[in-house]
């Protein structure tokens, strides 16, 4: 089954067209880069999947079902069942400033009653674990470094058990040095054979980690397929030029 | 010099009594206030764009009157705090006091013949005015990524007020409530134009009673005093709420 179908996809900010027409399908344990100069609609096209920005033409199927249909939305509570099943991290990271590490982990998971306290915590801790952070529980974010913040922010999103997890340029506003420990995490999510969509400006993890690029430009995708299809073999103008200037 | 702790401190006393009595009636009440204030008028600025939106796209009932909701709670708060941030704290006491019994028709019902009692109402409505600006300030501040947080990780718009916005804002705006406060510690004093007892009364008719103009600086020293306990009490909140 496609965890996500995206069909004609528009989207456009006070007349100015940002998806013209994106068409693009995610199956289950895909791993797809989302690559392509600034302003390209990278960005908008991740945020339409979870409903931060609204479409006005497209369709958008997740896991089958119809998220949004020529601007017409999913009713509430079909609508909320389909957005949970993704996650999603930020650039920014956004952890909630006023909450310490684990609060930040449990505090949605609480409002949503997905379990006891007890399991929470036991959730939050294991997640901890896996990226590494288990001494920093009682942390506040402010003492945390970027690739942590950002690793704790890949913690907070699992804890909801998303079935697809979004990046947003998840190491856009990190230090390179600071970089891998975040893609390293992400690398280990693919190991686990979790649905992935990144956007991201890292060319060569791209190539690595993603099993699939998609390559936007002018609010199009002007690629998709393997790295190889989708970059080295493509004889697109524009998909040379932007490899030329990055590599 | 004996007189001062026989006679005087325990008259001064009597008028902070009601100098701090007033201080927390207001502070209880239009803390409150303001931030019920501050949401109100804060959403109605952004669902009178939605409902204008609805509006445009289909002209029913229902929606002019949504339309029509909003704008008359965004004008009546957006007058409200026009009036009482642009015009003297004195007149509105003395509006409300003297002023109230005088308004046709409806004066009968408006009238608060209790001195106290129309002097908090008057200070609550004026510093609930200003707290609410303050804390739309606060409101302002918080990171747009924040909404979107709460939103992918599936909490309600009722539980990102309460568990995300609201406290952020809260401790954005403390040092602006705690500069408030201390205001209104001293706005007290205008109270005694209405007839109270209050310390800067109590001390200035020692002063035309003794003809020593000490008393003035032992009341000073009662201010600065309330002042300073106050200062205290913003700097531990600020400082376990920091983050």
């Amino acid at each position: 089954m496609n965890m996500i179908e995206v069909k004609h996809l528009k989207k456009s900010f006070d007349g100015l067209e940002v998806l013209k027409d994106i068409s693009f399908t995610v199956e289950k344990g895909d791993v797809i880069a989302v690559l392509g100069p600034s302003g390209s609609g990278k960005s908008t096209m991740l945020r339409s999947l979870i409903e931060l920005e609204t479409t006005e033409g497209g369709e958008i199927k997740i896991e089958g079902e119809v998220l949004c249909k020529d601007g017409v939305y999913a009713p509430k509570k079909k609508k909320k069942e389909m957005l949970d099943k993704m996650g999603m991290v930020f650039q920014h990271f956004n952890l909630f400033p006023h909450m310490n590490i684990k609060d930040n982990l449990m505090c949605a998971c609480l409002c949503a009653k997905q379990g006891t306290k007890a399991e929470l915590e036991a959730l939050a801790a294991e997640l901890l674990a896996k990226v590494d952070l288990s001494d920093k529980a009682e942390a506040m974010p402010s003492q945390l470094s970027g690739g942590q913040k950002q690793r704790v922010a890949i913690a907070r999103a699992l804890m909801r058990k998303p079935d697809i997890m979004l990046f947003d340029e998840p190491t856009s506003a990190l230090d390179p040095e600071l970089t891998k420990e975040v893609l390293n995490v992400i690398k280990q999510l693919s190991a686990e054979d979790m649905t992935m969509l990144i956007v991201t400006h890292e060319i060569g993890f791209a190539i690595e980690a993603a099993n699939k690029i998609i390559f936007l430009d002018e609010g199009v995708v002007a690629a998709d397929g393997t790295p190889e299809e989708a970059l080295y073999n493509n004889k697109n103008e524009r998909i040379k030029a932007f490899l030329d200037k990055v590599m | 010099m004996e007189e001062i702790f026989s006679e005087w401190i325990p008259l001064m006393l009597s008028g902070c009594a009601l100098t701090v009595k007033l201080f927390f009636i207001v502070i209880v009440l239009s803390i409150p206030l303001g931030l019920i204030i501050t949401f109100l008028y804060s959403g109605s600025i952004s669902s009178r764009e939605k409902s204008k939106a609805r509006l445009t796209k289909k002209k029913s009932p229902v929606n002019i009157l949504l339309w029509f909701k909003d704008i008359v709670i965004n004008y009546f708060l957006g007058f409200y705090i026009l009036i009482m941030r642009g015009t003297p704290l004195l007149l509105q006491i003395f509006f409300i006091y003297f002023g109230l019994p005088f308004v046709p028709v409806a004066g009968e019902y408006l009238t608060i013949s209790d001195r106290f009692t129309a002097g908090c109402v008057a200070y609550v409505l004026n510093y609930a005015a200003y707290y609410a600006e303050i804390f739309r300030g606060g409101l302002l501040s918080v990171d747009k990524g924040q909404y979107e947080a709460a939103k992918v990780l599936g909490l309600s718009d009722r539980q990102t007020t309460f568990k995300i916005v609201l406290p952020q804002m809260i401790r954005i705006s403390l040092p602006a409530v705690s500069n408030e406060a201390i205001i209104l510690i001293k706005d007290t004093a205008l109270i005694t134009t209405i007839g109270l007892v209050d310390l800067l009364k109590v001390t200035n008719s020692i002063v035309n009673r003794t003809t020593n103009i000490s008393a003035f600086i032992v009341a000073a020293l009662f201010y600065l005093a309330m002042s300073y306990v106050l200062t205290l009490v913003f700097k531990y909140l600020e400082k376990k709420f920091a983050f």
